[in-house]
């Protein structure tokens, strides 16, 4: 009786829901899919905060055709599956007009179904592996080609590392990634035994074998350098033995894809100081807008708090999302989407980001060096470098192309001439 | 072992009036969200509802079997849930494998040759394992075109483990918290496995899409999510039906021998350790069931699903919902996951306490784990122990 | 006359010369200030990379400006910035939130300006290396100790044959001994690689032999790099290192694809090619008068290309027996990139001296993390294994004791900013608070649930997932600091292989005096004695007047207390988060049952197989650390089904059944 009750009670809760969003445009909604419990919070929390300030600013400068914006906040918990079964509750139920979402790519891919078969529209903001274009999403974290392959060659060219060893979490982004990067070193002429792999798992705290085994590859008398996928958690033990063990960045650089401002601040960064990472972001960057954006930020969530590359991608996705609505006139999917191709955004770092029929941004490759107050040296920038879906450097994916303006397809075949998928196989 | 003494089923039936009520309810249940769902007329429901309905159902059917293993048999085995998630991987293979053959024999269906057999594995093989840097088809992807073997595979597999760890540890005399740790690690190891990349489940990815059917694409989800909630729904009467009648019968009194003293059963001169693993590999297939008919309902699965901390959960709704009985199992089941998604869904509302203000998402967690301990030490019959009270009351 | 004459006009003439030779340098320096020298590499030196750095150091010094090296150094440590409106550099240093700008030459303050109103200039690690290499000459001598190591260490990350002549003559001058050995060494691994005569290179490369340091065997493995090379014969004019043999040293394919690299054979056809090749002569919806649709098989394909062939349309495509041919026509080798084989011979020799002590390293290596790793197992699963083995209850939020001592370090570091002085109060805080909650667990919950120990299981379950939350909502998800005081922070190191971090170690002491005082307190105490009677039979011990619940509730918070100077030792190596609990959970039941319950002796051994045997599953497969946890959890199934008792099976009742 009682599970009746409380399903019926669950019933009337959601039939309520449903009755009067039909009824007009205003207010404009936005859904935030973000992890609020559960492993991911930890960074995923800071992005749903990101949303609500920019909706915040937005609504102070008026809304948005003529509508003030609403946020639909919903918790997928970190729990892969439920990614699905809330955005599909954000496009049915709650009827938002697009959807900021998502870390993993498990969680995106989760997601992708229900985005496709709803016609919904969603912004995902971090750094992925590529290998995917859907209609319904646009991707404002780097590809590949704009974080790993950069920092490859920085690598090659700059620091002169003719080892490498990919140090990654087991999970699709290490994994890819690193494939991705194992051809396109092996097309640089680095051999095969000059590179070593090894993969962890998630919140892995036993290093001393694997920086021993790392160290121990300078004795084939090359540069050696490290290239770390290492995720979240995992990376404080990894860079607390790179310390104990004395592995100074002059002799072993090590740069890392998924370290930023806020994984440091769990650390002692002193004895870390010119390790590298990549990102397309960096809070240190010294601009007018950056230094904007990061008191605005700490006047919203405290002063501790520091700024990183997601969300500056979400302050791009979203800003580009207000002006294509305004050029659209209307929050339709299809209408917006067509408006969002080359819609341009200023960076934070300077430059302008622009928004390709691939659905992938172009952004500048940044490289920054540690330093001892948990901030980032940018020694590297370079110009704007537009989002390769499919990358050049796996032969599979070597003749896949994504047009959405032209071609109308996410995975288009140039070598046969065909269109292999409109909707993603997820 | 000895054949159960089978009582005509009417008898069995009118012995056993909660099963009677628990088959009505169900049905009346099943009807009403028929009626109320968005695939069917009343759009009162929505799809994600149904869907989410549908999953409580087969939970349900997992702590039934739980139930059975645990209140009846005595065993506390914290390894169910990863019977239920081979269950999904299994059907989970046939319905990423057919629907990705259909993308890609849709794709080369165009070109100026038409592609040989090969041509069109590889394909497949780059599309479902491209994601984890692979092009090629492991070997436990062999029967993956066909529907039939994967859902015999849903039975066989894990039953097969069940059946091996079962013979293995109950040979061995290992029972107690020893047999609860050793199902765990065994959990702990195939989730650990599954969640290696290089080993032919894509790793943390899993398999994904798994809502849209092949050969059903061109029907809408509420459709489907209804199709699969009326599935759940029997599958779940007929498992509850077929446990209730397991145990009323003379097999019933065995196992809840052997849960009481196993030694003093097995001095009676029954095999105790074929009586376990007959209970043991039931409950894991009918788990491996629940997870096949849970898995397209979710959409994705993937080693998350396995760890070792979602078969405690399973425990802990049994224990909830009251042990030994197996309505207990179901209450348990369907409140603890129900009020979950409300509480973590922000549908609880907010307690300001002028000083601080509980927000449930934070909240939820530590409630349920209080409130678990409360049950165990203050309601040891659960739930399900309440509601006998009143039924003998009234 | 003419001769005293001539021989002064000579000497004068001698002095002038000397005067100027001595003197041009000063007047370099009347002449040309440094900054439009430096003009002339703006753009270089502005964006600095390293692979156009060179030539501009070598530009910038051979000006052999006495400001020169200065620059260099404040370069290297990013005090030069540039001004963008007229493109000239200074140094400049901060002055309340702005930057004062110096003249270069004049060292005059010029203006203060704004972050954003200049670049400041950061020559990245690759053209630091560089800048260090190139201002080698100049630090070997300097005064400063520190700055001649530094320029040792520049010769160690860069090393070229111009570094020889300086550094052997510094040697001499050298006053610090420990210096002065690492110059010798630096020497003669500098001539191992680029001495100037035969000889002394192979009295250097002999004098490596058996050496385990990377850098040596580093400086060796260059000498004796290899490339693989084919031809069709083998050429006599390399320095030939082994002939590689098709079928053991690499495959048939791989042989073909370097014939093909090498141009010495054309490509095989693929599958795709053939098809491309196919579609390129579509007819009339037929192939060399083979229908589109049947061409479904790869065996259809080829008798289309047959008829192409025949047809003489298409080339003719190279059969598996011509791979073969072509392959075992041709010879495949690999030779060294160092032409003189005395050298190379001498190098191979040196390195073969040093594989066996080399493995033996390893393996002291091996040894040390697996006695790590044992040591922290140990550490998490003791207390686990008191609680266990005294009173036969799991406890589920064992884990979360481990939690809670680590944020109890957390907590105190953040009141106490020093590392040591925090640390000391730490241990013994972690220990109180979580003996404290040990307690209070047992007298709460634990006391209600003694017959039912399956019901333990999951009531401290509960509490582990309500405190593992109540952890997340007091300190938030993110990883939170704990640091090790310096002098835990480095490592203990024999040699470049066996190398152990010092905070290891300390856990592994750590261990042991827990592993002591336990066996102390159980065996040589009226506590022990008590603990002991109340595993071997509680109801004959409470009938000897044993109070069970007394020593019940001491024995779990002992447990729980260590559990908390486990968390602590735990969060100094790795990472301080609310789930860390959970990492040890499983693997410390493991222990303990493995191990043997209720025995110390057998949580040791516990730990140490599983330890050991993690370690040596790694060692196989260094590549996948998952892969190695999974065999190594199969393997612990396994072993239960053989020995459900553990190593150290305990006598009597207490085990539980």
């Amino acid at each position: 009786m009682k599970t009746k009750t409380l399903m019926a009670s669950l019933a009337t809760t959601t039939a309520l829901f449903t009755a009067p969003a039909l009824a007009q445009d205003c207010p404009v909604k936005v859904g935030v899919l973000h992890s609020l419990s559960g492993t991911m919070a930890i960074s995923e929390t800071t992005l749903k905060d990101t949303v609500l300030m920019l909706v915040e600013q937005q609504n102070a400068k008026g809304g948005l055709l003529g509508c003030e914006i609403e946020a639909v906040v919903v918790d997928p918990a970190s729990d892969w599956p439920l990614f699905a079964e809330k955005a599909r509750e954000l496009l049915t139920v709650s009827e938002v007009d697009v959807i900021f979402g998502s870390w993993t790519s498990v969680s995106r891919k989760s997601a992708l179904p229900v985005l496709e078969e709803l016609n919904g529209l969603m912004f995902y903001p971090v750094q992925y592996e590529g290998e995917e274009s859907s209609k319904n999403v646009f991707y404002t974290g780097a590809a590949p080609n704009q974080q790993a392959i950069p920092a490859v060659d920085y690598f090659l060219e700059e620091l002169g590392v003719e080892s490498f060893a990919l140090l990654g979490t087991d999970y699709v982004y290490p994994r890819t990634t690193n494939n991705i990067l194992d051809a396109y070193l092996k097309s640089k002429g680095i051999a095969d035994e000059d590179i070593f792999v090894n993969y962890t798992p998630f919140g892995h705290s036993d290093w001393a074998t694997i920086v021993s085994d790392v160290v121990a590859l300078g004795a084939s008398g090359k540069q050696v350098g490290v290239i770390s996928t290492i995720n979240g958690d995992a990376n404080v033990g990894f860079y607390k033995e790179l310390a104990a063990q004395g592995v100074d960045a002059a002799d072993i650089p090590v740069v890392a894809f998924s370290v930023g401002e806020e994984e440091l601040s769990g650390l002692d960064t002193a004895p870390l100081v010119g390790h590298l990472a990549a990102w397309n972001y960096f809070q240190s960057a010294d601009t007018e807008i950056n230094a904007e954006f990061v008191e605005a930020w700490k006047a919203y969530a405290g002063d501790e708090r520091v700024t990183n590359d997601p969300m500056e991608a979400h302050y791009i996705g979203f800003n580009m999302w207000v002006n294509a609505v305004t050029e659209a006139g209307t929050t339709d999917v299809d209408a917006v989407r067509e408006a969002m191709w080359g819609q341009e955004y200023p960076n934070l770092t300077g430059g302008t980001a622009v928004m390709n029929a691939n659905h992938h941004l172009s952004k500048p490759v940044l490289i920054g060096e540690i330093r001892d107050d948990g901030q980032f040296d940018i020694i590297s920038q370079t110009a704007e470098v537009p989002g390769d879906a499919w990358t050049d450097h796996l032969p599979e994916s070597a003749p896949l192309k994504s047009d959405w303006k032209e071609l109308g397809c996410g995975m288009y075949n140039t070598e046969t001439g065909t269109c292999v998928q409109m909707t993603s196989n997820y | 072992m000895r054949k159960p003494d089978i009582t005509p089923r009417r008898s069995f039936l009118a012995e056993n009036p909660s099963v009677m009520w628990f088959l009505g309810l169900l049905g009346l249940f099943t009807l009403g969200v028929t009626v109320l769902a968005e695939g069917f007329g009343m759009a009162l429901l929505s799809t994600s509802m149904v869907k989410i309905l549908g999953m409580t159902l087969c939970l349900c059917l997992i702590a039934v079997a739980m139930d059975v293993v645990w209140g009846y048999c005595g065993i506390l085995s914290l390894g169910h849930f990863a019977f239920f998630g081979l269950g999904g991987y299994a059907i989970g293979m046939w319905l990423m494998y057919a629907r990705t053959e259909g993308i890609v024999v849709d794709s080369l269906a165009n070109a100026p040759i038409p592609p040989t057999q090969e041509e069109i594995n590889d394909a497949i093989a780059t599309q479902i394992f491209g994601v984890v840097g692979s092009n090629e088809l492991p070997l436990s992807w062999a029967f993956a075109d066909s529907l039939f073997i994967q859902l015999l595979l849903v039975v066989l597999v894990p039953g097969l483990l069940a059946l091996v760890f079962g013979w293995l540890a109950f040979r061995s005399r290992v029972t107690g918290v020893y047999l609860s740790i050793l199902t765990q690690a065994m959990t702990l190891a195939l989730s650990l496995y599954l969640f290696q990349n290089d080993t032919g489940l894509r790793g943390n990815n899993g398999l994904s899409g798994l809502q849209n059917i092949p050969g059903l694409l061109h029907l809408p989800q509420s459709t489907i999510a209804l199709w699969f909630f009326w599935a759940s729904a029997a599958a779940l009467g007929l498992g509850y039906l077929f446990f209730a009648w397991l145990i009323s019968g003379k097999f019933g009194s065995v196992i809840r021998g052997i849960r009481d003293n196993e030694n003093r059963v097995r001095f009676l001169g029954y095999h105790v350790e074929s009586y376990k693993l007959v209970i043991f590999t039931l409950t894991a297939i009918v788990s491996g069931l629940a997870g096949a008919l849970y898995y397209p309902q979710a959409g994705i699965i993937n080693p998350a699903e396995i760890a070792p901390i979602a078969s405690i959960y399973l425990a802990v709704w049994v224990a909830i919902g009251g042990r030994g009985r197996l309505y207990g199992a179901v209450i348990g089941a369907a409140v603890v996951s129900l009020a979950s998604s409300w509480f973590t869904g922000g549908g609880a509302p907010d307690i300001d306490l002028g000083f601080y203000t509980i927000n449930w998402t934070d909240w939820w967690l530590v409630l349920l784990g209080l409130g678990f301990v409360a049950v165990t030490l203050f309601f040891p019959r659960g739930i399900g122990g309440l509601f006998d009270m009143l039924v003998r009351k009234s | 006359m003419r001769f005293t004459a001539l021989l002064a006009r000579a000497v004068a003439l001698l002095i002038i010369v000397a005067c100027a030779l001595v003197l041009r340098p000063d007047e370099a320096r009347a002449q040309a200030t440094l900054q439009p020298l430096l003009q002339e590499h703006q753009a270089d030196l502005a964006k600095p990379s390293r692979q156009t750095i060179g030539p501009v150091i070598a530009d910038l010094l051979a000006s052999d400006h006495s400001g020169m090296a200065d620059f260099l150094r404040k370069w290297e440590a990013r005090e030069v910035y540039l001004r963008p409106e007229d493109g000239l550099f200074f140094y400049a240093e901060e002055a309340g939130g702005s930057l004062r700008l110096i003249d270069i030459d004049s060292g005059a303050a010029v203006a203060e300006v704004g972050s954003r109103d200049v670049d400041q200039i950061r020559p990245n690690a690759g053209v630091r290396r560089e800048l260090a290499a190139a201002l080698v000459p100049y630090e070997l001598n300097a005064p400063d100790p520190a700055r001649r190591a530094e320029a040792l260490e520049a010769i160690t990350r860069s090393a070229d044959a111009s570094q020889i002549a300086p550094l052997a003559g510094s040697i001499e001058s050298e006053t610090d001994p420990t210096l002065k050995t690492r110059k010798e060494r630096l020497l003669t691994l500098l001539v191992a690689q680029f001495g100037a005569t035969k000889s002394e290179r192979l009295d250097a490369i002999a004098g490596l032999g058996g050496d385990t340091s990377i850098e040596a065997r580093s400086v060796l493995n260059q000498l004796t790099a290899t490339r693989d090379g084919v031809a069709e014969t083998l050429p006599d004019d390399i320095n030939l290192a082994r002939v590689l043999e098709v079928g053991t040293d690499l495959t048939e394919a791989e042989a073909h694809d370097r014939l093909v690299a090498a141009d010495l054979a054309p490509p095989r056809q693929t599958a795709t090619d053939l098809r491309d090749v196919l579609a390129q002569h579509i007819v009339d919806g037929s192939v060399g008068g083979v229908p589109l649709h049947q061409l479904d098989t790869t065996a259809a394909r080829a008798r289309a290309y047959e008829a192409l062939e025949q047809a003489g349309t298409v080339p003719p495509r190279a059969a598996p027996d011509e791979v073969a041919q072509a392959v075992a026509a041709h010879a495949f080798y690999a030779e060294y990139l160092q032409p003189d084989p005395q050298i190379t011979q001498a190098a191979e020799d040196a390195l073969a001296a040093t594989s066996r002590t080399l493995g033996l390293y390893q393996t002291a290596d091996l040894v040390l993390d697996g006695l790590s790793l044992a040591s922290i197992f140990f550490l998490a699963a003791i207390g686990l294994a008191i609680t266990f083995g005294v009173m036969g209850v799991i406890n589920m939020a064992h884990g979360e004791f481990i939690m809670m001592g680590a944020y109890t370090g957390y907590v105190v570091q953040l009141f106490i900013p020093d590392y040591t002085v925090s640390l000391l109060i730490a241990l013994p805080l972690a220990f109180a608070v979580t003996f404290g909650a040990g307690v209070a667990m047992e007298r709460l919950v634990i006391r209600h649930l003694y017959t039912r120990p399956l019901e333990t299981l999951l009531a401290t379950f509960g509490i582990s997932i309500a405190l593992q939350q109540l952890a997340k909502n007091i300190f938030g998800t993110q990883a939170r600091p704990l640091t090790a005081p310096d002098w835990l922070g480095g490592a203990i190191t024999l040699n470049d292989i066996v190398s152990i971090s010092t905070i290891r170690v300390a856990i592994f002491v750590l261990a042991l005096i827990f592993l002591a005082l336990l066996l102390y307190i159980l065996k040589r105490t009226r506590l022990g004695l008590e603990v002991r009677a109340v595993t071997q039979n509680p109801g004959m011990a409470a009938s000897m007047g044993i109070n069970p619940d007394r020593i019940n509730m001491l024995t779990f918070g002992l447990g729980s207390g260590i559990a908390g100077i486990a968390g602590v030792a735990i969060g100094l190596y790795a990472q301080v988060t609310s789930e860390m609990g959970a990492n040890y959970i499983v693997q410390s039941f493991m222990t303990v049952v493995v191990g043997g319950v209720g025995n110390v002796w057998g949580t040791l051994a516990g730990a140490s197989l599983i330890g050991f045997l993690q370690k040596g599953i790694e060692w196989f497969n260094p590549s996948n650390t998952l892969a190695a946890q999974t065999y190594m959890v199969l393997f612990v199934i396994l072993f239960i089904q053989f020995r459900p008792k553990g190593i150290v099976a305990l006598k009597g009742r207490a085990a539980g059944d």
